[in-house]
């Protein structure tokens, strides 16, 4: 039992660092430009989607790394042209918006490339258990995490020791004085926007292997990065990786004692926290407000 | 007041105007119920988006080939057949049952056809009854529709999961163990076929020693496998469909669970082999219908047409599909009437023709059941296609559906006609 348990932890982990990868390109949306973008899960869609044609002409590593910037790319034009118009209005408006969008992406998909599942193949050596024993850490898992890892490690690098990252982390505390010190916060939001967008088109990239192609990919993982950011705490990038593995590791034990409750486990730890503790586990007390 | 701007209209001539304009307003819905009348209509509610798109699609495409069939050969009855298409979505039942009841009151079909999902098809049965309307349930598998819960008015084509369990099961206890887990769907059609894998492998001495629930459209089954092989099982069984059963494979296969146990299950669908990488394409299936039936007479004419309709081979779903539609066509030309009670009488016991059939020991409507009874292929997947890229399939036993789909009375149907 002790090493039933120690397995799933270690397995929620690397289903979480998923989560989280996700959860870290939302988080950075809302933070800066206060936009709750439903469309994230549909990116994420584009993104594994691109790489399955990529991975065609270009094989599996040029596929990971040209399909996150494609999706960046589209991120970037969707804000310009979408997104903008919108900021300093009520926030329903974008949330409407991408919700709506959210299901153009997600059609518009299904159109292009049909509603099954077409194969997705990665490196035959990444596709076998590193050991017997430890046979839930394949190849394929332990380079997703390997990979995670270094886009967060990159991502929090850009936000504390660049020019940009630091005035994304200025915008985020107060958007007005930055625009009035000369900052152009247009293109900054711009380009938040496509780097938020940037890691939902890597997770796409990397969940074609992991969990397999279907236009509603995106859909389904959306919930719990919602839920990461909320755990985490609004406004804090670190909360949001940790509220990643803590849904990850909850709803791995969950499946061991008791199933049926493993997708309504993550919803349980929502609801305590906020009650408990409503600004979330690392984030700014009266973000929520 | 009067305004003149050079044109002059006279007044006979406005009002003889106005009185056709009212008189088009009037007559109107009555040319238009002329026109619906011209046609009899199928109301298609299954799966276009979410898990059961896909073989919710080749359902289509089958049932498309055999409207333009029945259309070509001069219809229903003198009339137009016509294909009325509504999503159903593919797990939410209050819009199927939504969509039933819109196909019946507004657009007047004459069959209700659906669905790929169990839970679904149940409700959409349970309408179908109160208003007396003949449904074709194509794929959606569930023991209780042909069962304890059958209806006078709904037929189905696909098999009943028990009659599937019971021919899988000698085979993986003969070959690979007794010992069985189970990865099974939450819903209707994966409670009952859990259930029938467990009767058919106690009747052979095999025992089911774990299992899980997973949800309808999970994408990470790492946990679940997790504990399976916690479980040490001699046979791993899938019941999962559609995407899950590929994420649920590719998975297993990906973390060596193929190495460790026998990975099988008991429905397998070409839709689904296709979505595996080719490492994952394992274990022993039954498939309710296959394309490659040298033998058969006609099937190589049908597998003609679907390609050129679809570009793809058909697979059981299309001929599900095909089947149900013709079912119905039959049965309104044998009843000479679409009254639904005198088409469903037409079509107790009801042998297919071998066009229809296409395989090898015909198809029948069990009278007092409604069920269709026809062949079963069990088989192994192939890593790669055999016979070409679609040929993922190799067929070692063609089962008869006589031989494994139980007695009348095991099903518990228990029919009521109206008076």
């Amino acid at each position: 039992m002790a090493q039933l348990l120690l397995f799933d932890i270690s397995n929620g982990l690397i289903t979480g660092a998923f989560y989280a990868l996700m959860a870290l390109g939302l988080s950075m949306i809302l933070n800066l430009s206060g936009v709750i973008n439903f469309a994230h899960g549909g990116f994420l869609t584009l993104g594994a989607y691109f790489a399955y044609v990529l991975q065609q002409k270009i094989g599996f590593f040029g596929a990971l790394l040209i399909a996150p910037m494609i999706t960046a790319l589209l991120g970037l034009l969707v804000e310009r042209v979408l997104i903008r118009p919108l900021y300093g209005r009520d926030p329903l408006y974008s949330l409407l918006l991408t919700f709506g969008l959210a299901f153009i992406l997600v059609d518009g998909v299904r159109i292009i490339w049909g509603p099954g599942s077409p194969p997705y193949q990665v490196p035959e050596w990444l596709t076998s258990p590193l050991s017997s024993t430890y046979f839930f850490l394949t190849g394929y898992r332990v380079f997703m995490v390997v990979l995670v890892v270094t886009a967060v490690a990159a991502l929090f690098y850009v936000l504390n020791y660049t020019k940009l990252g630091l005035r994304i982390r200025a915008g985020t505390k107060d958007l007005e004085t930055l625009s009035t010190l000369g900052v152009n916060t247009r293109i900054l939001r711009n380009l938040n926007f496509g780097l938020g967008i940037y890691l939902a088109g890597l997770a796409g990239a990397l969940a074609a292997g992991f969990l397999g192609l279907s236009p509603a990919l995106g859909t389904a993982l959306l919930m719990p990065s919602f839920v990461a950011i909320i755990i985490g705490g609004l406004g804090s990038l670190l909360g949001t990786l940790l509220g990643g593995l803590l849904i990850g590791v909850a709803v791995g034990l969950t499946t061991v004692f008791y199933p049926a409750a493993s997708e309504a486990v993550i919803y349980v730890m929502l609801g305590l926290v906020l009650v408990l503790r409503p600004r979330g586990l690392l984030g700014e007390e009266g973000r929520l407000h | 007041m009067s305004v003149n701007n050079g044109f002059k209209l006279p007044r006979r001539k406005l009002l003889q105007g106005g009185a056709v304009l009212a008189a088009a307003q009037i007559a109107s819905p009555f040319v238009m119920t002329a026109r619906a009348a011209d046609t009899v209509k199928f109301g298609w509610d299954n799966p276009l988006t979410g898990v059961y798109a896909e073989p919710g699609k080749n359902e289509l495409i089958g049932a498309q080939l055999a409207i333009a069939q029945i259309n070509a050969k001069g219809g229903i009855l003198g009339r137009q057949a016509e294909l009325v298409v509504q999503d159903s979505t593919s797990g939410d039942a209050g819009v199927a049952v939504q969509v039933a009841r819109k196909m019946i009151d507004q657009d007047k079909v004459n069959f209700l056809i659906g669905n790929v999902n169990s839970a679904l098809a149940i409700g959409m049965a349970q309408v179908a009854n109160e208003k007396s309307v003949l449904m074709m349930d194509p794929g959606g598998h569930s023991d209780t529709i042909t069962g304890a819960t059958c209806h006078w008015n709904v037929f189905r084509i696909c098999n009943t999961t028990q009659t599937e369990a019971n021919a899988i099961a000698p085979t993986l206890i003969k070959d690979y163990g007794k010992k069985w887990y189970y990865i099974t769907p939450d819903y209707a059609f994966g409670h009952a076929l859990e259930a029938g894998m467990i009767k058919a492998c106690a009747a052979l001495g095999g025992t089911r020693i774990g299992g899980d629930l997973t949800p309808l459209g999970t994408s990470d089954y790492s946990a679940y496998l997790i504990k399976a092989e916690a479980a040490k099982p001699d046979v791993l069984i899938f019941l999962t469909q559609g995407t899950d059963m590929i994420n649920a494979l590719k998975q297993a296969v990906q973390f060596g669970l193929d190495k460790k146990m026998h990975l099988a299950g008991a429905q397998q669908e070409l839709e689904a082999l296709e979505g595996l990488p080719p490492e994952a394409r394992v274990g022993n299936w039954v498939m309710e219908w296959y394309y490659k039936q040298p033998n058969v007479p006609h099937v190589a004419d049908f597998n003609k047409l679907i390609m050129a309709k679809s570009g793809k081979v058909p697979t059981a779903r299309t001929w599900f599909g095909y089947a149900g539609i013709w079912s119905c066509a039959l049965a309104a030309n044998g009843a000479k009437s679409l009254d639904a009670v005198k088409m469903a009488k037409a079509l107790q016991g009801m042998h297919l023709p071998p066009e229809i059939a296409l395989c090898p020991d015909g198809a029948f409507f069990r009278a007092g059941q409604n069920q269709l009874i026809a062949n079963l292929y069990v088989g192994k997947a192939l890593h790669t296609g055999k016979d070409g890229p679609d040929d993922l399939f190799d067929v070692t036993d063609v089962v008869k559906g006589t031989a494994v789909a139980g007695t009348l009375a095991e099903t518990g149907c228990k029919m009521t006609w109206p008076a």
